[in-house]
């Protein structure tokens, strides 16, 4: 998939100071990468970077979306996720089969999760949305299932939105957002009936953490669903990802301000590790890929370009790198997976 | 951000194992007036922290809530203590002030209606 993006519209972007993304490449690395020694202060130098590196992926996160939630909602709607289409259907974004999609997605998780009938949704009285963006989940599951829905962010700029929305929707007794860390969640123990993860997971650094807390924060008999992108699974006897593959992962991370990737492998076992019940998992790359070309082609258009000269460098950044997206998926490196399990009584 | 949401929310700072309820610190609260919807008000009641939700309420200046929690009966014949718990659960927003632990003192800034609930790399 070739984009062809006039070279001078690139040189005669608007030059920022704070333009370079962390030139420290460290804060993209997995763990694994980073060598310990044996010294206490070699310990402790490692155990600061990656305290700090953490600290700046957050700050990274937040400020890309306070600077692209703008044109991301442009683009995708309130929904930022993918749409569930059918493999090789034709994608306009401009049309509403668009938005039918990015509904379906939630549809299709939820009865994959097995809320498929009225007594499951019953249940649902408390949902977490963990990983919010500006909140299109959390309003349409309050809505439908007349319950409340917290949801949490990194970005001020997406939180307010979100409640812009809400009151915009009459909804605001039911949703509310807040900024906090998915790694750390200002809730109690085992409150919410619903825990939601809709394309979240890419940005968190531990996985294991992210995990625990999800499970943590729901209620005993609580479901949780994450969807999220994942690399593919290893085979038995593979240790990791070809050079080449770990490459293309490494790019796409730079500029969307993600972490190391996992396998939908690698979270069946993080569940499995605390005893849930009825996890299940699903590859629905097939699922998802029109959605990549139909971005690429509105960002193209004369509206979009502008648009996107508007928002920034990590807008234009970010747009550069979607061709990334496709070839990762086309190659089988990149998969978007769902998980779900339900926590025991 | 209203009393619906605060009665969620809670401090997570490592070690704290009194983190909720956090006590409210108001600087600017205004009241915007939320349809009144008695069925979720009795959908939602039973999960309820009573006791945060009246100092709360007290916080943000408003008295009006029994101390202690009203049987569920009160809620299908009461309108005004209904109404009551409309007022204090959903129109009372606290635009500008602060979380605070009750168990540390950690403050947790409410900018525009908003929680900022992020804790930093030591607290976690």
């Amino acid at each position: 998939m070739k984009t062809t993006i006039a070279p001078s519209s690139l040189t005669s972007l608007p030059h920022r100071t704070n333009l370079s993304l962390r030139s420290s490449s460290l804060l993209f690395r997995s763990p694994s990468s980073m060598t310990t020694t044996t010294t206490s202060r070699g310990n402790m130098a490692v155990a600061a970077a990656a305290a700090t590196s953490t600290e700046a992926l957050r700050k990274g996160i937040a400020e890309f979306y306070n600077e692209t939630s703008g044109l991301w909602e442009e683009i995708w709607g309130d929904h930022m996720h993918h749409g569930f289409y059918e493999p090789d259907s034709s994608v306009q974004l401009s049309d509403s089969g668009h938005r039918d999609a990015q509904i379906r997605m939630i549809e299709e998780s939820l009865r994959f999760a097995g809320v498929t009938d009225e007594e499951e949704e019953k249940k649902i009285k408390k949902i977490v949305d963990v990983g919010c963006g500006i909140g299109g989940s959390s309003r349409y599951l309050a809505s439908k299932f007349g319950a409340e829905s917290i949801g949490i962010t990194l970005s001020p700029v997406q939180a307010k939105r979100a409640n812009d929305l809400a009151a915009a929707q009459s909804l605001s007794n039911k949703v509310s957002f807040q900024v906090a860390d998915a790694l750390d969640q200002p809730f109690e123990d085992g409150k919410f009936d619903l825990v939601w993860s809709m394309e979240s997971g890419e940005h968190m650094p531990d996985k294991a953490k992210f995990v625990k807390e999800l499970v943590r924060v729901a209620a005993p008999g609580g479901r949780i669903i994450i969807v999220t992108w994942c690399h593919r699974n290893l085979s038995a006897g593979e240790k990791a990802l070809q050079p080449w593959e770990q490459d293309l992962l490494d790019k796409i991370c730079k500029t969307f301000y993600l972490p190391a990737w996992c396998s939908t492998d690698d979270y069946v076992h993080l569940l499995e590790s605390h005893s849930l019940q009825d996890i299940k998992c699903a590859d629905w790359s097939e699922n998802v890929a029109p959605f990549w070309p139909a971005v690429i082609r509105t960002a193209l258009t004369w509206k979009g370009l502008v648009s996107l000269l508007r928002s920034g460098m990590k807008s234009i950044k970010g747009a550069l790198t979607m061709p990334l997206m496709i070839e990762g998926y086309k190659k089988g490196v990149i998969k978007f997976g769902i998980i779900t399990c339900k926590k025991p009584l | 951000m209203r009393l619906i949401t605060h009665n969620m929310l809670s401090c997570n700072i490592k070690g704290v194992t009194n983190g909720f309820p956090l006590r409210i610190e108001a600087g600017n609260v205004i009241e915007k007036e939320v349809e009144f919807n008695p069925d979720f008000l009795r959908h939602m009641f039973a999960k309820l922290e009573w006791k945060a939700l009246v100092e709360g309420a007290r916080s943000m200046g408003y008295a009006e809530l029994p101390e202690d929690s009203p049987d569920a009966a009160v809620l299908e014949s009461d309108e005004a203590f209904l109404k009551k718990l409309h007022h204090a659960l959903l129109e009372l927003h606290l635009e500008e002030g602060a979380l605070v632990c009750p168990e540390t003192g950690r403050k947790f800034p409410v900018n525009k209606g908003i929680p900022n609930m992020l804790l930093h790399e030591d607290e976690v």
